[in-house]
């Protein structure tokens, strides 16, 4: 299976729609971190750089005990910078595709392992899922025109559609920038982008909690 | 890597796996004495001149040459080490470490190196101290001649090495690296390959 080469996990932000005191990627589902439910789905890509800011040092340490070939990567400014520069800052000086994504979601493992086989052949590549959490960011879907994928052809935060942006895309180098805002907003400008489905659960607030907890329990009963 | 960069390592404990004075000093019977300098200097309890003034006494009994085979016995972090050899240009040993002591090791590594320094007597002991290393010193320096600094270390003093330096990497290969240099830093890494291929890409 080829594989993405590198992946950026950005966790610097403060997980304060949620409110439990510590950074989102160390809040507990079903018993694991959110952490350690997507670093044992990266688990087979070479290079993966979490980038780190509010709480870093447990966060650095929690990590490194979680698998010691990991590039932490530093944003000391997380409390003024969005996820986009942090993606930045997680990727800067790298010149090949690079796999991002919220370190807050859940990812239903099957969608996931088939959005990174795709996207090592096809950056651009945005993941999208149903539309189910509080605050989406709904995208316009389209069939085509680069079949078996679907394309995104807008974004926005008012117009429901029946997808939202998942926070994960496989993007060339170059594309984001250093001060830009919403990852989205910069995506938009790249439009229409090859897209692909992956069932995700963004937790930003308690009831998203509940939503991958449940999920994340199946999983659990399952194996 | 790009050619108009300049990486720079701390010795002790980044490229050799062990700390190299307290290997010569329980080679010596000073394990104890020696280590616990090392722990109050890493911690940034002493001031590393101060700390070096007094280990070199306590070494200053043994003939120099026994000094330099003990370390060219070190082992070496293998990628780091293989890094450094694949890049002997753009590769920089900085260490506060007595010149006459790492020579060897140095000559081994084929690169660069920036090191305290010391006369070696007649009778083939160690003389006096000629330049105790402050490492901001050789990054001002290569900043004259490189468009980019990269610094790689563990411990407090290697502080005013990532000060100077375009990039930080802390290495915890050894130990977890000093506080203060995480806080200083731009990367933070624990594993020998996972260094060198994120040097490799910048």
């Amino acid at each position: 299976m080829p594989l993405v080469e590198h992946a950026v996990i950005a966790v610097a932000g403060l997980g304060s729609r949620l409110g439990l005191g510590k950074p989102k990627c160390l809040v507990e589902v079903a018993g694991r971190r959110i952490l350690e439910w997507q670093l044992e789905l990266l688990r087979d890509v070479p290079d993966v750089r979490l980038v780190v800011g509010y709480q870093e040092q447990e966060v650095i340490e929690t990590a490194f005990r979680l698998r010691r070939n990991l590039t932490l990567v530093r944003n000391p400014a997380y409390r003024t910078t969005t996820t986009q520069q942090s993606y930045w800052l997680g990727a800067r000086y790298l010149e090949e595709p690079c796999l991002y994504m919220d370190g807050d979601i859940i990812f239903e493992r099957e969608s996931f392992l088939a959005f990174l086989e795709s996207a090592a052949l096809h950056a651009p590549l945005i993941g999208i899922t149903p539309a189910k959490t509080q605050q989406a960011v709904f995208a316009s879907v389209v069939e085509g025109p680069h079949a078996p994928f679907r394309s995104v052809t807008s974004f926005s935060r008012t117009q429901q559609t029946p997808w939202e942006w998942a926070n994960i895309a496989c993007l060339p180098p170059g594309l984001l920038e250093e001060n830009g805002r919403d990852v989205f907003s910069r995506l938009a400008l790249h439009l229409p982008l090859r897209a692909q489905s992956v069932e995700a659960f963004e937790v930003d607030t308690e009831a998203d909690l509940a939503q991958a907890e449940e999920y994340a329990r199946k999983i659990r009963a399952a194996s | 890597m790009k050619s108009d960069t300049a990486f720079c390592f701390d010795l002790d404990g980044t490229v050799t796996r062990k700390e190299v004075l307290p290997i010569i000093a329980s080679e010596l019977g000073l394990a104890e004495e020696i280590g616990f300098l090392t722990e109050m200097t890493i911690r940034g309890q002493i001031p590393f001149e101060m700390s070096f003034r007094l280990r070199c006494r306590l070494l200053a009994e043994i003939e120099v040459d026994t000094v330099a085979r003990i370390v060219e016995q070190v082992p070496l972090e293998d990628p780091i080490a293989a890094f450094i050899r694949a890049n002997p240009k753009n590769c920089f040993v900085v260490t506060g470490n007595l010149n006459v002591w790492i020579a060897r090791l140095a000559a081994d590594l084929g690169c660069g190196v920036f090191s305290s320094s010391a006369l070696v007597r007649s009778d083939g002991k160690l003389g006096a101290l000629t330049h105790i290393l402050r490492k901001s010193e050789p990054i001002r320096e290569l900043a004259t001649r490189f468009k980019r600094i990269v610094s790689i270390g563990e411990g407090f003093n290697d502080l005013p090495m990532f000060e100077e330096a375009d990039i930080g990497v802390a290495y915890g290969g050894v130990h977890p690296p000093a506080r203060e240099l995480v806080n200083n830093s731009t990367y933070v890494i624990e594993d020998g390959d996972t260094l060198c291929r994120l040097l490799n890409t910048l």
